[in-house]
């Protein structure tokens, strides 16, 4: 039995069931009798909330991943690593590990985090109800590997930290990394943004009647 | 309080959870998503793991953290030294995300955990528990250390065909405050502490919200 067919909900931040106002399900509002927060039956604009976070995030990653993390300056000259060419030196110099944990991180998870976003909203914006188990599983994969794109922005930080040797050596961030730590935060909204039980939602609306 | 209801966030299912508890973990029944988990000594073990914490917080935040060495030349990181260059750059954004992610929410973190935990420990529920247990929960996602860790490691490899890299004082803290926290983590269950807050509010010793109409 769902909290929604018994006009139930639960606190999001303190978990406490609380009851509904109204038998109408769309123009609820509750308050945690614990913690005060306000209760609604679902996240608010929840699909309409992570697609455009999830659109922006894929907006910035354009230019997070063309224009350059960081400006190395050395007696020799500048030179400006993308993410690209980072986990390209890393392969070309052996250190296959690090080039592979840099990929994963600043490639794939991002790349991977819009996807699942953006194949979950269309999944529940067209009702679908099969694999329900296998979509949650998706959400919370999104929910975990998030915050671990920040890595690279990280790298930057420590690099400049360390190399700072005046003239004759120093190392910049470049405007691809502003971008890149905005790809975090957005994807980390997006996944915030939707609701899971929206996905469970088509599998059991017709057990309510 | 013989049985209980409680409703997953996963999947709004609702099941009813039989008194006294058991500990372990307890189950969604339709998703399998965990409910919440029950851990008897939770309290006093989070408790040691947030003093633990604070202390190696401070000595990380203290002590030298790197030192690189090219042909004579050497620098010396502290563990916010970046955030300063960055500062200066001008690279304002950057700069607040590394301070918010890296110090300040996870020095808040551990500080309200002791705020709330030490009180709870002698019996005690502080006024405004419940407010300190919802900017808890809101910051939690945006603390990156572990992320930090990553970070640092792989710059290791980085830097270590270029010169000299010293491992200071703070690093070895920040390593060991790395475990503790992933150790808290794995125990840490907000439903007790609820529940506490909750018997506090009965007895009108903690901050209490009045039922208001939508
Ligand atoms: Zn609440
Ligand atoms: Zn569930």
């Amino acid at each position: 039995m769902r909290a929604i067919d018994r006009n139930l909900g639960s606190c999001p931040v303190c978990h406490q069931l609380v009851h509904f106002p109204k038998r109408d399900p769309e123009h609820v509002a509750a308050y945690c009798p614990r913690c005060g927060s306000e209760v609604f039956p679902r996240k608010r604009s929840s699909l309409e909330y992570t697609l455009a976070l999830t659109l922006a995030s894929i907006v910035f990653y354009i230019p997070a991943n063309l224009l350059p993390m960081m400006h190395v300056h050395t007696f020799a000259g500048t030179q400006s690593d993308t993410i690209m060419s980072g986990v390209i030196y890393f392969l070309e110099t052996g250190s296959y590990l690090i080039g592979f944990v840099i990929f994963v991180a600043s490639i794939f998870v991002p790349v991977l985090k819009m996807l699942i976003l953006l194949y979950l909203v269309h999944s529940v914006r067209t009702g679908k109800s099969r694999f329900p188990k296998e979509r949650q599983r998706l959400y919370l994969l999104t929910e975990i590997i998030g915050r671990w794109s920040m890595v690279d922005v990280f790298v930057v930080s420590i690099m400049i930290a360390l190399v700072h040797f005046g003239g004759l050596s120093s190392i910049e961030a470049g405007t691809g990394a502003v971008f890149f730590l905005l790809v975090v935060i957005v994807t980390m909204l997006a996944a915030m943004a939707f609701d899971p039980r929206l996905i469970w939602d088509p599998t059991k609306e017709h057990h309510a009647h | 309080m013989e049985a209980h209801i409680v409703c997953c966030h996963e999947c709004d299912e609702l099941s009813t959870i039989p008194r006294p508890l058991r500990p372990g973990r307890y189950k969604c029944p339709n998703c399998g998503h965990t409910l919440f988990r029950h851990r008897p000594g939770m309290i006093e073990k989070l408790y040691a793991m947030s003093v633990a914490a604070l202390i190696l917080f401070l000595v990380t935040n203290y002590f030298p953290f790197l030192s690189f060495e090219v042909f004579g030349n050497s620098t010396d990181a502290n563990f916010t030294t970046a955030v300063q260059y960055l500062y200066e750059e001008q690279d304002y954004l950057l700069a607040v995300a590394l301070l918010m992610t890296t110090v300040v929410i996870p020095f808040a973190q551990i500080f309200l955990l002791l705020l709330l935990l030490g009180p709870l420990y002698h019996g005690r529920v502080p006024y405004y528990a419940p407010e300190m247990m919802k900017v808890l929960e809101a910051i939690t996602p945006w603390a990156m250390l572990d992320v930090f860790l990553v970070g640092v490691l792989v710059s290791i490899v980085k830097l270590v065909k270029m010169g000299t890299i010293i491992p200071g004082t703070s690093l070895w803290a920040f390593a060991s405050l790395i475990l503790i926290l992933a150790y808290a983590q794995s125990i840490y269950d907000p439903h007790p502490i609820w529940e506490k807050i909750e018997e506090g509010q009965n007895e009108g010793r903690v901050k209490r919200y009045v039922e208001r109409d939508a």
